[in-house]
């Protein structure tokens, strides 16, 4: 082509005649030829299909004279010449184009923006799924997507709270970047990934760690799942200890001459009663029994320590005694009820007891004083729960009352159970109540009213354990079922069921069951933990 | 009557805005800009946003113009699916435009435009794969493919869950 020809601006009579008028710039190439076409001159362009014009080779010194001349016009010329180009495409060739600028107006919108708008485009995503397939993407995306900032709003989304002690930091995975060196720092995304993992074993998988068949069908009146063990009482005077960590056997403890009944321990130092009336403090690591405290004429049906030195025993016998339990001596005798005392709670310095004679009483440990005697309770008290400033007790009445710590005061009835209330726990404004009409019920205390009514078993329900997600029940039917407390829904049989189930516990990772099956008494302690296996 | 009160905004090409005073002070940086400055007929230039992008902030705080001014930080709500049908017809541009609009809604201080927009984009990365994610954003996948092995297995643990 001739070099004296080309004008890259655009023709004037072109501009004038607005022959490709700016509404309407994507006439279809078949239309074209009906428009009047810029013509006469320059034909820098002309149809394909007009013959005796093959088209020119585009050349490389033509195209570079075309792209400067681009280059130099104003925006509102370059549209001109664009659409002028556009319109004078067959659908091949638009298409050809359409693909060329498609993931050109696509922006990496990631990358490109300031990181903290990122991070806020990521704090909108709160499926660890899309997040965990966004770092595939690209190195980019998998540096920001390791961003704390992102994973602790997750976390703090699935209420997965970082609690330091409970949660050892599992190494984090290798990446690129770090060297393993940096092991034992603490990362969102390893702690979420690590919830994570949990959650979904407890939904769906987890494994039964162990399981131990005694010989014998031993009643298992009390269980306590905590730190380095899990401690078994056993209406057949023992008690059993196990390792936490792999649920193995460790010990027992015997001395008892009678059916254990309560039980507590705090790190090696264990206290438990009995049908034999006496207390008993025993030293876990070394099995020996430090002393027997003599001084209850019926036996222990409850028992609580408030730490190392001290622990509260109730009675049968209707009374309560408070023990140093370092020493050895009875420091009180907590003398009112006139009947059993059949359970008890104690935060800080006091202790609620709750008793068949109707009433719950509130003592100062320290002084053996009584400081509100709890009326209301038209039948036994079998359960109570205390937070320091809450007193909830069950009762045989089929209700459950609030009260107040400081006054005494009962601050509501809470009525829908059909049977005696005989499981509680309190946590915050939750509480939980299990029944022997095989109800659990769910209860907001801000307004003291039933937010879910479960009827999770068919006979009364013997245990229950509840934390920020689930509710763990066991029941007279033998059945262990996990539950969502948020929806009161049922997620799932923890294990195979058995006859009756005794008791069960359960930590972040781990669960515990007793129960009976066969004929015979069982434990399995159940794993949920992020071992990818 | 100070509600009808005119502002006039010009934008990075001198493009010259004349809106509402309650619509203009639906961003937070024009809001205190125009109380420091008082009553004024001088024009607030704005040399970070665009005409065309001025012009789609000016229809999204016209028509929230009424909406109350909340400021939530409550990041446990965070949520990207309570888009109503007049913002997600509004988002519905292309990638340029609202890339733009994330940087001015951000430089404007206008917090429910950032969040629309920003959850605009979260809505496109959502429920992909991570090819999908790369065709949708045009990304290279710049992954040698141990790499990518790699990186898939360190993510294995939330698929099939």
């Amino acid at each position: 082509m001739p070099k004296g020809k080309l004008s890259l601006q655009p023709p004037k009579d072109c501009q004038e005649k607005r022959s490709l008028p700016p509404e309407v710039p994507w006439v279809s190439t078949t239309n074209f030829h009906s428009l009047p076409t810029p013509a006469p001159s320059p034909q820098l362009f002309p149809p394909i299909s007009a013959e005796g014009y093959p088209p020119p080779p585009p050349d490389e010194e033509f195209c570079r004279t075309v792209r400067m001349g681009f280059q130099n016009m104003d925006n509102l010329q370059r549209q001109k010449l664009l659409a002028e180009l556009l319109n004078s495409c067959n659908t091949e060739q638009l298409v050809f184009v359409s693909n060329f600028i498609s993931p050109r107006l696509k922006r990496d919108f990631l990358k490109d923006l300031p990181i903290e708008l990122s991070l806020h485009i990521l704090s909108f995503i709160n499926d660890p799924k899309t997040l965990s397939r966004a770092s595939s993407v690209s190195k980019f995306w998998r540096s920001l997507l390791n961003d704390e900032f992102t994973w602790k709003n997750l976390c703090v989304r699935h209420h997965f709270r970082r609690r330091s002690s409970t949660v050892p930091v599992l190494p984090p995975s290798p990446t690129f970047e770090s060297p393993t060196s940096k092991c034992s720092k603490f990362s969102y995304k390893d702690h979420f990934r690590r919830r994570y993992i949990v959650e979904s074993n407890w939904k769906h998988g987890g494994r039964t760690l162990v399981t131990h068949i005694s010989p014998d069908s031993g009643v298992v009146t009390s269980l306590q799942m905590c730190q380095n063990y899990i401690v078994v009482g056993m209406d057949n005077k023992k008690i059993h200890i196990f390792d936490v960590s792999d649920g193995n056997y460790i010990k027992t403890l015997t001395g008892h001459e009678g059916g254990v009944w309560a039980l507590q321990y705090i790190d090696e130092v264990l206290v438990s009663g009995g049908c034999d009336r006496e207390v008993r403090v025993w030293d876990i690591i070394t099995a020996e029994c430090r002393y027997v405290l003599h001084g209850h004429t019926s036996t222990v049906r409850s028992l609580k320590m408030k730490d190392k030195t001290i622990a509260v025993s109730g009675s049968r016998d209707a009374t309560l005694r408070v023990w140093n339990i370092e020493e050895g001596r009875l420091l009180h005798l907590l003398a009112g009820h006139q009947a059993s005392v059949r359970c008890m709670e104690i935060c800080d310095d006091v202790v609620v007891s709750g008793s068949y004679d109707c009433t719950a009483r509130v003592w100062n440990i320290m002084t053996g004083e009584c400081l509100h005697i709890l009326q209301g309770h038209y039948s036994q008290i079998y359960s109570i729960a205390f937070d320091g400033d809450k007193i909830v007790t069950g009762s045989l009445d089929s209700t459950a009352r609030v009260w107040s710590r400081q006054t005494g005061f009962c601050l509501g009835v809470l009525q829908g159970h059909t049977s005696l209330v005989g499981q509680l726990q309190l946590h915050g404004s939750i509480l939980v109540t299990g029944g022997s009409d095989g109800a659990i019920r769910i209860w907001d205390l801000e307004t003291n009213r039933c937010v879910q009514n479960i009827a999770a078993h068919d006979n009364s329900v013997t245990c229950l354990q509840f934390d920020e997600k689930r509710i763990v029940s066991g029941g007279n039917d033998g059945h262990i079922k996990l539950w969502d407390i948020e929806t009161g829904e049922f997620i799932r049989e923890m294990t195979t069921s058995g006859n009756a189930v005794w008791r069960l516990a359960f930590q972040e990772t781990k669960a515990v069951v007793l129960l009976q099956r066969e004929g015979k008494t069982v434990m399995e302690v159940l794993d949920f933990d992020a071992s990818e296996t | 009557m100070a509600e009808l009160k005119k502002v006039k905004l010009t934008s990075s090409e001198g493009t010259e805005f004349i809106v509402d005073r309650k619509v203009a002070e639906k961003s937070v940086l024009l809001k205190n800009m125009l109380e420091d400055v008082g009553e004024s007929d001088m024009a607030i230039p704005l040399p970070n946003v665009t005409g065309p992008i001025l012009n789609k902030v000016i229809d999204y705080c016209t028509h929230h113009r009424d909406d109350p001014f909340v400021n939530q930080e409550d990041d446990s709500k965070k949520v990207s699916d309570d888009i109503d049908d007049w913002d997600a017809e509004f988002c519905k541009v292309d990638q340029g435009t609202l890339f733009e609009l994330i940087l001015s809604a951000n430089y404007l201080d206008i917090k429910p435009l950032l969040d629309l927009t920003c959850k605009t984009v979260a809505n496109m990365i959502k429920g992909k794969t991570p090819d999908e994610i790369r065709k949708t954003f045009n990304i290279i996948n710049d992954f040698t493919p141990e790499e990518e092995e790699h990186v898939r297995k360190e993510n294995e643990w939330c698929e099939e869950r």
